[in-house]
């Protein structure tokens, strides 16, 4: 009996001594594979293999989808209607971070689907650089979120008419967790660019379109900070003789020396108090030159975290000035500074004969950004090494200056070197943007680059005060055309004629200029 | 492979078993103290799940499961004329998790696809009471215990990562939890009888699919209800 009772209580204990075995036997983890990390950091290497399918939308679906946000009946009739469905892939890459740090990134690869002949087989790649984003959380390839109005457009404007898209979130974007973004540092974005390139092309043999294919085709484009890095992406490439079919660098502030001066000297453009604590970190971080502490640039207002505000984690970015985090417009203190020579040129703007006096004057306050002594110094250097675009001179080239934000502007601005773009390029933008000022950057490089022998770069404004004209006639008309709907439609909300300019002046920039911008260089690009 | 291991084990087991305790009668009555029964298993779910979280998931994306069934095996050890034990290991069934909500996710089919499939290890034990005496023929009984389930051989099928965009590891972590039971049992002979019982218990885990570095996830209860028709041979 004895040896009986010690039977059965084996005979109970095997059951679970062996379901113990097979549990253990089974793993505690996953039966079934992910994605494999890549085990090299090297620059340019697709971090996970093969990358996530965030939405794979066929063309009749996407045209939905696109009708059903916000203002998407027009980016239709701008972008006109898909043609592929598109798969939006998110991918995840090694870069290096703007003080040689290497760092993951991510973005967007798009890649056009369905039976037309123009959405599979060999397809040309379109290199997209977004415009500046505020918020941390910026993801271009979540074509999910209501909010990515700028994925959208592309997809729309290129994925959608056959075209494959790379385009990266930026460092210190979305996942990245470097703690700051490389904002207008040429040398970290366009090296950026082209590891997101060179990634997207690992990932795109891998994924479920895998019938779509590299033309070998290479475009480049991007709006605003995106403008200015595809610029500088045309040029890294060019300068390592690595060819670009066409490049149209849209709205980006180029001519950084001359932007910045301009803004010094009482020009101040709309949105710089979000611009600069970007620009500043950015620089800080590559040069190490801007100050020694932040009160040295910034006031004590706003000072204290302000070198890591930038991108912010709230959400939406609008909270920085709910907070008191940054001023909304007051960018220089309002007290003008007393500087032998330079006292009226620091002065607040009173024009009356500018229509944009009001603009630039709301850039100076109390509590203002940046203090005086900062800008007195810069000012000091700026009017001592006059940048071209001061002096109107032939060449309008950049001058090397010496104060540091300064020297860290010249260094990165675009006119700084020898190099003219030899594929064709097409710089386009609106002569009334008040944020990227046109003359200041679009029309300064086109001329900067005229004396080059067949130049290959045009300019188009979409918005000229003569009328349309020209190869992009339609597309003019249109953009201006919009402007009027645009108003009459902000006047019927209940703005008087006063609010609703003010109203339309803030949207050009961001919302107005780029589906039209963006329908350009595709129908330019349509040419190779 | 596990599978087919685990049903070898567990009818190497129940041999053994009934090796192990063969003629152990109760001496003042002579009925035997062992039961063995084989039958079947209906598997009814009864599943509530969070509706599926994580980055790009469509909005309402939720998660079903199919009924099932699949061999059942049990030992039964009486321990007195009122009561017994019951040690259940039925054949591990693969159950198939299917999306239920959307119909598409962009232009994928979501609703109703076949996402992930997973075989349930379920032991459970429980202590029984029997109504009645020796002398009834039929006798119904309550049980109530515990319900262990390890998932193994999560896999998930190609549709399901067109779905979630990519290849997908799953995972699925054991449950344990209350089981009751309540059932009949029909002595033809002294050592031959019928059982059918009706079971339910409580699985529940935390459904995790993780795709190209993003992780979708949602609380599962399964709710499994289950139908036995078994044979049962005593000794």
């Amino acid at each position: 009996m004895y040896r009986r009772g010690i039977s059965i209580a084996m005979a109970w204990a095997l059951p679970f001594a062996l379901a113990s075995a097979a549990a253990m036997l089974a793993g505690c983890g996953s039966d079934s594979a992910t994605a494999t990390p890549a085990t090299s950091t090297t620059h340019g290497t697709l971090a996970l293999s093969p990358p996530l399918r965030i939405a794979s939308v066929d063309a009749a679906t996407f045209t939905a989808l696109i009708e059903a946000k916000a203002g998407g009946a027009q980016l239709l009739t701008v972008a006109t209607t898909p043609i592929c469905g598109v798969d939006f892939y998110y991918i995840t890459f090694w870069t290096v971070g703007g003080a040689g740090e290497i760092t993951e990134s991510s973005g967007a690869l798009m890649v056009p689907t369905g039976a037309a002949p123009a959405c599979s087989g060999p397809r040309p790649i379109v290199l997209y650089a977004h415009g500046t984003a505020f918020e941390k959380s910026f993801n271009i390839a979540d074509i999910t979120n209501a909010s990515n109005t700028e994925g959208a457009l592309i997809a729309a404007t290129f994925a959608a008419q056959g075209y494959i898209v790379v385009a990266p979130n930026y460092a210190g974007y979305d996942m990245s967790t470097l703690g700051y973004h490389p904002f207008l540092n040429a040398s970290q974005q366009s090296g950026e660019m082209i590891d997101a390139l060179t990634a997207a092309r690992t990932a795109l043999p891998t994924t479920y379109a895998a019938s779509t294919t590299d033309s070998g085709k290479l475009f480049i484009t991007g709006y605003s900070e995106g403008g200015y890095v595809a610029m500088a992406t045309e040029r890294a490439l060019e300068l390592a003789g690595k060819p670009v079919t066409a490049a149209a660098p849209m709205s980006g502030p180029y001519a950084l020396e001359g932007l910045f001066d301009a803004a010094f000297f009482g020009d101040v453009n709309l949105g710089s108090t979000l611009f600069t604590p970007l620009v500043t970190t950015s620089y800080q971080h590559a040069y190490s030159n801007i100050y020694t502490v932040p009160t040295d640039f910034y006031s004590s207002t706003y000072a204290t975290g302000i070198d890591t505000l930038m991108p912010t984690t709230l959400t939406p970015y609008s909270e920085l000035f709910t907070q008191g985090l940054l001023p909304l417009t007051a960018l220089f203190d309002s007290t003008t500074p007393v500087v032998p020579g330079l006292t009226a040129l620091l002065a607040v703007p009173s024009n009356p004969n500018n229509p944009l006096t009001p603009l630039f004057a709301a850039g100076f306050g109390s509590p203002f950004l940046i203090n005086n002594s900062a800008r007195v110094d810069y000012a000091v250097d700026a009017a001592g090494n006059p940048d071209g675009t001061a002096v109107g001179s032939a060449a309008l080239a950049a001058r090397a200056p010496t104060y540091g934000l300064r020297l860290d502007l010249y260094k990165n601005d675009m006119r700084n070197g020898s190099w003219a773009p030899t594929a064709p390029t097409l710089l386009c933008g609106g002569e009334n943007d008040p944020t990227v000022f046109f003359s200041v950057d679009t029309l300064t490089m086109a001329a900067f680059w005229s004396a080059v022998p067949t130049s290959p770069v045009s300019v188009l404004d979409v918005d000229p005060a003569a009328g349309p004209s020209g190869p992009y006639a339609l597309i003019q008309g249109a953009f201006q055309a919009s402007q009027v709907a645009e108003f009459a439609y902000l006047e019927s909300t209940g703005l008087t004629a006063t609010e609703a300019q003010e109203q339309l002046v803030q949207n050009y920039h961001g919302t107005s200029v780029p589906p039209f911008c963006s329908l350009a260089a595709r129908t330019f690009f349509d040419n190779f | 492979m596990i599978h087919s291991a685990l049903r070898a084990l567990t009818v190497v087991l129940l041999l053994a078993a009934a090796q192990i305790t063969r003629a152990d009668e109760n001496p003042s009555n002579g009925i035997p103290n062992n039961t063995v029964r084989v039958g079947e298993y209906w598997i009814f779910y009864h599943l509530y799940a969070n509706d599926v979280a994580g980055p790009y998931v469509p909005q309402g994306a939720n998660l079903s499961v199919r009924n099932n069934e699949t061999p059942y095996l049990a030992y039964l050890r009486r321990l007195s004329t009122h009561f017994a034990a019951e040690f259940t290991l039925g054949i591990p069934p693969l159950t198939k998790t299917y999306g239920k909500g959307p119909a598409a996710a962009g232009s994928v089919p979501y609703n109703g696809v076949e996402l992930t499939t997973a075989r349930w290890f379920a032991p459970s034990a429980l202590l029984e009471y029997v109504f009645f005496d020796d002398s009834c023929r039929l006798r119904p009984y309550i049980g109530a215990g515990v319900n262990y389930v390890y998932f193994y051989s999560r896999q998930q099928t190609a549709a399901g990562n067109a779905v979630v965009g990519g290849p997908t590891a799953v995972f699925l972590p054991y449950s344990i939890g209350p089981a009751a039971t309540a059932g009949l049992n029909f002595q033809l002979t002294p050592h031959w009888s019928i059982a059918a019982s009706y079971s339910a218990s409580r699985v529940t885990s935390r459904f995790d699919a993780r795709t190209g570095g993003v992780d979708r996830t949602s609380q599962i209860s399964f709710g499994p209800q289950t139908a036995v028709l078994a044979a049962g041979f005593s000794f």
